[in-house]
């Protein structure tokens, strides 16, 4: 087999096998959290998924020079500083988007999705397989946001708001509010779950 | 096993200084714009806040006034003057963060509007207490009004908490300017 298809396994994986949220259930908290409208989903959708990458290719490519005992502060200093770099970015290049998302931004460099992308794979794997995964598992999160975000801000606000123009309306109705409040996340999470859970039965039969 | 100590020390020490250089790059070229944006944001606030006033330029932050409000007004974050009256800008905790608001104050001590300045209340909830319906209603309320919750002015049914931070925001302005006439 050669390399591209191989970091073509790679990327699918992150995307459908092991979605980092769908399947392997980590960095629920902020994806809860913010997926209230789908602008937000798309923005913190790119950040995760520019940390993911390039501290993937980074710790990847140095991974035979770092010693053992100390290499999770060595992940958390290179996590940490990409994290930094879309925040500040963020903040002066797209400011409005900057202060909804707010909190999330800095929390990336907590999100178990990237320490355990640098832990269990980008320690042990080529900079090019790294490099796919990364982009695989930014690629699964950003589309589960995605989702997420179009049934919560749909339902929870009668539209979809995208760049300032509206996308989709339903017309003049007084949306359920919960939709966009935490229980609403919980409930679009759940039912996302249940739907995935059950084509996987159906698919095993 | 001192030798091992060193090497791991140093390596620290490589990836946290090339980490730290990176940093320092991105932080030189995006402070201009940061630094840009969240004046840009006050000066909006600050003309929406007080009626009357056309441009950016009418107004002036006066650092002076702003530490003399500070000395009993803690949340007070800046004073700005102008030939219509002033604008205070005062930080408050609401539900969802750190709530700023502005708010004009003609000569007389009339209240002339309100603009929020950094809200993180929930969209639909908390922000209802932030529309210019509910805002509106503290316009002409003076530092002899009670403001009081329950009393003069009413909370926004949801937004209680964002409620209660706004009319404090507007009560410690109106203090704050009644200090600085003095």
């Amino acid at each position: 087999m050669n390399g591209e298809t191989t970091g073509w396994r790679e990327f699918k994986k992150g995307f459908i096998l092991e979605n980092p949220l769908m399947v392997l259930m980590v960095g629920l908290c902020s994806s809860l959290a913010i997926s209230t409208r789908v602008e937000n989903g798309i923005f913190m959708g790119l950040s995760a998924t520019f940390v993911l990458v390039f501290s993937n290719i980074i710790i990847a490519s140095i991974r035979k020079w770092i010693p053992d005992q100390i290499r999770i502060p060595i992940f958390i200093v290179v996590i940490a500083s990409f994290v930094t770099i879309v925040d500040l970015s963020l903040k002066a290049y797209f400011p409005p988007v900057y202060e909804r998302l707010g909190v999330w931004i800095p929390l990336i460099v907590v999100n178990c999705i990237i320490l355990a992308r640098a832990e269990g794979y980008a320690y042990r794997n080529t900079v090019w397989h790294s490099f796919m995964d990364g982009l695989g598992m930014g690629a699964g999160y950003t589309v589960v946001l995605l989702v997420m975000g179009v049934i919560r801000e749909l339902l929870g606000t009668g539209k979809i708001i995208l760049f300032n123009s509206t996308v989709i309306s339903l017309g003049p109705f007084n949306p359920p509010a919960i939709f966009i409040l935490f229980p609403g996340a919980f409930l679009t999470f759940a039912c996302l779950m249940a739907l995935l859970n059950r084509y996987k039965m159906r698919k095993k039969e | 096993m001192i030798g091992r100590m060193i090497r791991l020390g140093t390596t620290l020490m490589v990836v946290g200084l090339v980490a730290a250089l990176g940093l320092g790059l991105t932080y030189t070229v995006t402070r201009k714009k940061i630094e840009e944006y969240d004046r840009q944001v006050e000066v909006q606030a600050c003309l929406s806040a007080l009626p009357g006033v056309k441009s950016a330029s009418e107004i002036k932050e006066d650092n002076g006034l702003t530490a003399k409000a500070q000395k009993k007004y803690k949340d007070i974050q800046k004073v700005f003057t102008c030939g219509k009256g002033y604008i205070f800008l005062v930080k408050a905790k609401g539900y969802g963060g750190p709530l700023t608001l502005a708010a004009g104050i003609d000569k007389s001590g009339r209240v002339k509007g309100i603009a929020v300045v950094v809200s993180k209340e929930t969209v639909g909830l908390g922000s209802k207490a932030l529309e210019p319906a509910y805002l509106g209603k503290f316009r002409g309320k003076t530092v002899r009004d009670k403001l009081k919750i329950g009393e003069d002015v009413q909370a926004v049914t949801g937004a209680t908490i964002t409620s209660r931070a706004v009319t404090g925001q507007v009560k410690q302005a109106l203090e704050a300017f009644d200090l600085i006439k003095q």
